[in-house]
This record gives structure tokens, C-alpha cells and sequence, in this order.
């Protein structure tokens, strides 16, 4: 095992913020259903739907 | 007494529609604390097994990928592109270059060298999104330093001998240590992790906190 692939120490953060804001993981970007919710809010306030 | 800047590392890949709208947050965030900050960007590779020359589109990337059907994709990237515009991006899913982006990073490690990583950032984002320009070969990536000003040779030189690559594989490394799964991922102080694309409200109250338990 080298130095790139022996396993590495994880330092804990503190975590702040919303813990379901919308991030890419791997080839993939999710999109929260808040997100989904706020769009459809917009599209009926312009009357698009 | 001018406060010391809040110390903000970002982990963030090209070709990341969360990444480009948590940036405008994030600004908008910063400019309503009015809290001075010192950001560096960090290379985060989401799918480094992409081709350079994926061919498809970003709806066939994701039905190839992921199994998503068609119209669920489509819906999908309907989706964010209706959340970037009403940041005041102006996403063109019709003209993206899926890609690897491996040295787009590069890229932005010699602009870093440079000290101008934050301007090579925000062009290699317009780019991918906005111009549907390829940001994962070294000719068009070339191009885009030399509009930015940089040396035609120096930056053709930098890339052709990826001298640096270890850089993107150190933040790599580095987001292994935090735990980083995903991005856009915001580290403050080195000390506190937010991640995601936070509302612009949410990371104005973060800066504000950690100025005030920093300088308590």
C-alpha cells in the first residue's frame, strides 16, 4: 500500500448550513424536492402552467 | 481595526450545475455579510472516467450513466436550468460538452500559480454552461487562457506535461480527508464544512458566524 492509496485520516468538520442543499455527487446532481417546489411556485406565478 | 479574512476553500468540478449556482450564492452571500474573505478553489473530479470526447448529450450522458430515462433527464435539467436562471445564469444544456475535466483542474492550479485562480474559475464556468465551449481539451483550453491574457506557450507547456496534475490530485486527497462525498463543498477556517448550494441568506449567517467564534 502507497501513500496514495493507504486510507487517510478523515477530519471532522462541524457542520453547518442546510444539510439538504442540492450538490453533484459522483455523475449525478440531485435536485431536492425544495428546489422542484420553488420552480413550480415560479411557473405559476408566470402563468406557465 | 480591519478584520482578518475568513479563510473559505471550496471543493468544486467544472461541470457542475450546483457548483456554478452555489458560486452566486455564495457571492451574494459574502457581499450581504460585508465580511472580507480569502476563497481558494479546489479540484473536484465528479466522474473522472468520462471520455474527453463523450459525444452524446447531457440527456444521453444521463441515461447511459445512470439509467435515468429521457424524459426524466430532460425534466431533470429543466429543472436546473429554470434555478440557475433565476441566479442570472443562462445554462445551454443544448450546446454542452459532456467531458472529462480532469485538466480544466490543471488549468486552474497554473492560473492559481499565477495568483488569478478566482478569474480562471468563473471563465472555465461561463464556459462549460453558458458558451458551450469544450473544457476538457488542451487546444480549448489553451484558447481560454490565452483570451484571459495568459502566455500561449507557457500555459501549452503547463498542460501538455500536466506538471500539475499532482495539485488536483492533492485536493483530491484532501477532500478524502474531510469526508467530501459531493459539490459545491465550502470549508470555513478549515474547521467548519457547508455543504451544497446554499441560499445566499444561509451563507451570510455561516461567514457571520464564524467571524464571531473565530474573534471571540
Amino acid at each position: 500500500m502507497d501513500a496514495m492509496t493507504a486510507p487517510l485520516p478523515v477530519i471532522k468538520l462541524e457542520a453547518l448550513g442546510d444539510p439538504g442543499a442540492a450538490a453533484c455527487e459522483g455523475d449525478f446532481c440531485a435536485i431536492p424536492d425544495h428546489h422542484t417546489q420553488a420552480v413550480v411556485n415560479r411557473r405559476l406565478d408566470d402563468d406557465d402552467v | 481595526m480591519v478584520s482578518k479574512p475568513i479563510k473559505v476553500d471550496i471543493w468544486s468540478d467544472v461541470q457542475c450545475p450546483w457548483c456554478y449556482i452555489g458560486k452566486r450564492k455564495f457571492e451574494a452571500g459574502a457581499a450581504a455579510a460585508s465580511i472580507p474573505i480569502e476563497v481558494e478553489y479546489h479540484s473536484f473530479e465528479l466522474a473522472p472516467d468520462t471520455p474527453v470526447d463523450y459525444e452524446g448529450t447531457p440527456v444521453q450522458y444521463l441515461a447511459e450513466r445512470r439509467g435515468v430515462p429521457a424524459e426524466q433527464a430532460k425534466a431533470m435539467i429543466e429543472r436546473v436550468t429554470g434555478i440557475a436562471n433565476a441566479v442570472g445564469l443562462d445554462y445551454d444544456y443544448e450546446h454542452i460538452h459532456q467531458t472529462n475535466t480532469v485538466i480544466s483542474h490543471e488549468l486552474l492550479h497554473f492560473a492559481k500559480s499565477k495568483g488569478r485562480q478566482l478569474e480562471m474559475k468563473e471563465r472555465l464556468l461561463k464556459a462549460y454552461f453558458l458558451n458551450g465551449e469544450h473544457v476538457g481539451r488542451i487546444p480549448d483550453l489553451v484558447e481560454i487562457a490565452v483570451e484571459l491574457g495568459f502566455d500561449r506557450d507557457e500555459v501549452t507547456e503547463a498542460l501538455e506535461s500536466h506538471r500539475f496534475l499532482p495539485d488536483v490530485k492533492a485536493d483530491m486527497a484532501q477532500a478524502r480527508e474531510y469526508g467530501i462525498n459531493g459539490v459545491p463543498f465550502f470549508v470555513f477556517e478549515g474547521k467548519y464544512g457547508v455543504s451544497g448550494a446554499q441560499e445566499a441568506e444561509t451563507f451570510a449567517n455561516v461567514l457571520a458566524q464564524v467571524q464571531s467564534e473565530r474573534d471571540a
